[in-house]
């Protein structure tokens, strides 16, 4: 990618924050999306992550104003935009079929946007910040071809030299790499990564890949069943899940979940597993679930506290191994160094590591009872889930 | 005899039955009347002779090449404003109806048109529009509206609703997005649709005979069947006018023809 050291072709930012309220899409019973709240400044990025199905596309078309809210409102840059239509709202977007018009070149396709008659961009304008857009997008060959004849990864481009052509209240981006194969995603998420801090804009991000979200947000808005689990910086979502569900979703593979009876003295147990957990925890005493993630467990002696069961399989990756213990019925996944010395049909023992790593959920709720000191959390969620005790 | 001489055979036997006709009309229509039905038949004009084409314009047949000039274009026209609009809502929009409005466009296309003639011509005469300048692109727009709604729709259905809506976001209305985006995306299927709608008006000859009568409206193939009298034919003007009236679809064709095949294809096959 090509580095443009003058800026001065784009004028003063313009990103504004976004404030949804009460949220709400229904598709005839089904609701999509359910009362969502939440708060996005200027200039952050934050990521809509959740699988298939979450609600998390239907906000963003909402946010665009693509989609018809049932019910709540959405403010941009301090606006009432709920009646808004798309095209007054000041906002950008990147499909995730990055909806190229085929008929358009790539110049045309970026200046697109800049000669809609509301714009009423000059041509020299058009001219100046096409050739800016595409020169950091890398772009400046490719400027007679049609979307036709380029590659995955040029498209790609095109769909967000199109998107930065001009000064957007907010950038909406609806899982713009998930066409792509793995090695160019990566490389177009450093990219995505390098235009936010270049442009400091306000961008919604889209998508299932948890990576992406870890990478590149300022806040990760965890969404399953059109209902926010969790919205927290990366981190903070990762280190302290507030239910079952974000401490399953995060992470390759998720945090391990056990269902047990949580004793006096912090003490977890069931069958196979007698595990100390850490602090600050509410002294309750009764069904509970243990979390603990793979890479927080090790393999141990015999006789150690810990989980006892039966290796099911080694999966090595290179850099560390997956060890599948089956205990009571249940798999449990650690990571481990890449020789481990331990074969299927072996019994062994994992240790935790730490036992402030650990975390206890509510049996019945799936909430999180382990209370975790406060992360910053810039833009945070109104109705943020975590449980206090 | 290999595959390939027996294909190639069987091409120019096709391509002489399609263009045999076309030639001898044209020979003929430039032949002075005398060597017309002489024997043995010449194949070439010997002198060639304007005559004939000289005869169709003091008959008056300019105006007839006008009249079927204008009926088909406001055909098209019409048929593709209407049929299009129609095709882009039941396309994009669900309501109540839409479902069973397009099985009634596909249904009415299984009708035979002629078994509509005689009511239609009772119906038209009730009204008042038997034999006006509007009597016939009104019941050709009605023939080939129904082929042209699902054309266009099919064409409409492939084409990514992503693209109008990223069009809206990038600044324009919907009616500034359909301009700039679906109608040139559905630039294949709105000229095929637009050449069904142009052959069928432009080729009629029952409906034009039957729904009007006044020399001022008649149209080019009614017009010709004049040279065709009781007790002979006229082959030297008849062939002539054949000739005009093959130009029009002949360059259409030409012109257009890779949309042509895509555009039926395209309406054919989804996505």
């Amino acid at each position: 990618m090509m580095t443009v050291t003058d800026r001065s072709a784009y004028p003063t930012n313009r990103a504004a924050g976004i404030k949804l309220s009460k949220l709400t899409k229904k598709f005839g019973d089904v609701v999509a999306v359910d009362a969502l709240d939440l708060r996005i400044e200027a200039g952050q990025f934050v990521t809509l992550l959740g699988p298939s199905g979450c609600g998390k596309s239907t906000s963003l078309h909402m946010i665009a104003g693509l989609e018809r809210a049932t019910s709540g409102t959405i403010e941009i840059g301090g606006r009432l935009v709920s009646e808004v239509p798309p095209q007054d709202r000041d906002i950008a977007m990147v499909f995730q079929s990055y909806a190229l018009y085929p008929h358009y070149t790539v110049w045309e396709n970026i200046a697109f946007p800049l000669r809609a008659k509301r714009r009423r961009t000059s041509k020299a304008e058009v001219e100046e910040r096409v050739r800016y857009a595409s020169s950091v997008l890398g772009l400046d060959g490719l400027l007679d071809r049609y979307p036709r004849e380029l590659s995955g990864g040029q498209r790609q481009r095109v769909a967000l030299g199109r998107a930065t052509v001009r000064q957007p209240a907010a950038f909406l981006l609806d899982e713009p790499l998930s066409n792509l194969d793995v090695q160019l995603r990566l490389e177009m998420r450093s990219e995505l990564k390098d235009l936010h801090e270049r442009l400091a804009a306000t961008m919604v991000y889209v998508t299932h890949d948890q990576a992406e979200a870890m990478v590149l947000s300022d806040l990760v808005v965890v969404m399953n069943g059109g209902v926010v689990q969790q919205a927290g910086t990366p981190l903070d979502c990762y280190n302290n899940p507030a239910n079952t569900f974000v401490a399953g979703f995060l992470g390759e593979p998720g945090m391990n979940l056990l269902p047990g009876r949580l004793e006096r003295e912090r003490l977890f147990v069931a069958d196979g597993v007698r595990v100390r957990v850490g602090e600050p925890l509410p002294s309750v005493v009764g069904r509970a679930v243990l979390g603990v993630r793979p890479e927080n467990l090790a393999l141990g002696a015999a006789g150690d506290d810990g989980i006892t069961g039966t290796v099911r399989s080694v999966e090595l990756l290179g850099s560390r191994s997956l060890l599948k213990v089956v205990v009571d019925g249940q798999t449990v996944t650690a990571s481990v160094p890449p020789v481990v010395g331990v074969g299927p049909g072996e019994e062994v023992t994992l240790r935790v590591t730490d036992s402030a790593h650990t975390r206890v959920f509510d049996a019945d709720t799936g909430s999180s009872l382990t209370v975790s000191p406060p992360a910053p959390l810039p833009g945070r969620h109104d109705t943020l889930h975590r449980v206090t005790p | 005899m290999t595959r390939r001489t027996l294909f190639t055979t069987l091409l120019g036997l096709v391509l002489a039955l399609v263009v045999g006709p076309l030639v001898w009309s044209l020979a003929t229509s430039l032949k002075p009347s005398g060597q017309i039905l002489s024997a043995p038949p010449a194949l070439l004009p010997d002198p060639a002779t304007l005559d004939h084409y000289a005869r169709l314009g003091r008959e008056g047949v300019g105006r007839n090449l006008l009249n079927s000039v204008v009926n088909s274009l406001a055909t098209v026209l019409l048929a593709l404003v209407g049929g299009a609009a129609a095709g882009y809502a039941m396309s994009r929009f669900r309501f109540r109806g839409s479902r069973f409005l397009l099985v009634f466009f596909i249904a009415a296309m299984t009708i035979p048109a002629y078994s509509l003639l005689l009511p239609t011509q009772l119906l038209f005469d009730r009204i008042g529009l038997l034999d006006s300048a509007v009597t016939l692109p009104l019941l050709y727009v009605a023939h080939v509206i129904p082929m042209v709604v699902w054309v266009t729709k099919t064409q409409f259905d492939a084409l990514p609703i992503e693209l109008e809506q990223a069009a809206t976001v990038d600044g324009y209305s919907r009616w500034e997005a359909a301009r700039k985006i679906v109608i040139p995306g559905a630039k294949p299927a709105l000229i095929a649709a637009g050449a069904y709608a142009f052959l069928v008006a432009w080729n009629d000859y029952i409906t034009a005979a039957t729904m009007t009568s006044s020399p001022a409206l008649r149209t080019m193939p009614v017009a010709l069947t004049f040279f065709q009298g009781f007790h002979g034919r006229e082959w030297g003007p008849l062939m002539a006018g054949v000739v005009i009236a093959t130009i029009p679809p002949v360059v259409l064709f030409i012109v257009f023809r890779r949309y042509l095949v895509g555009g039926f294809l395209s309406g054919a096959i989804k996505g």
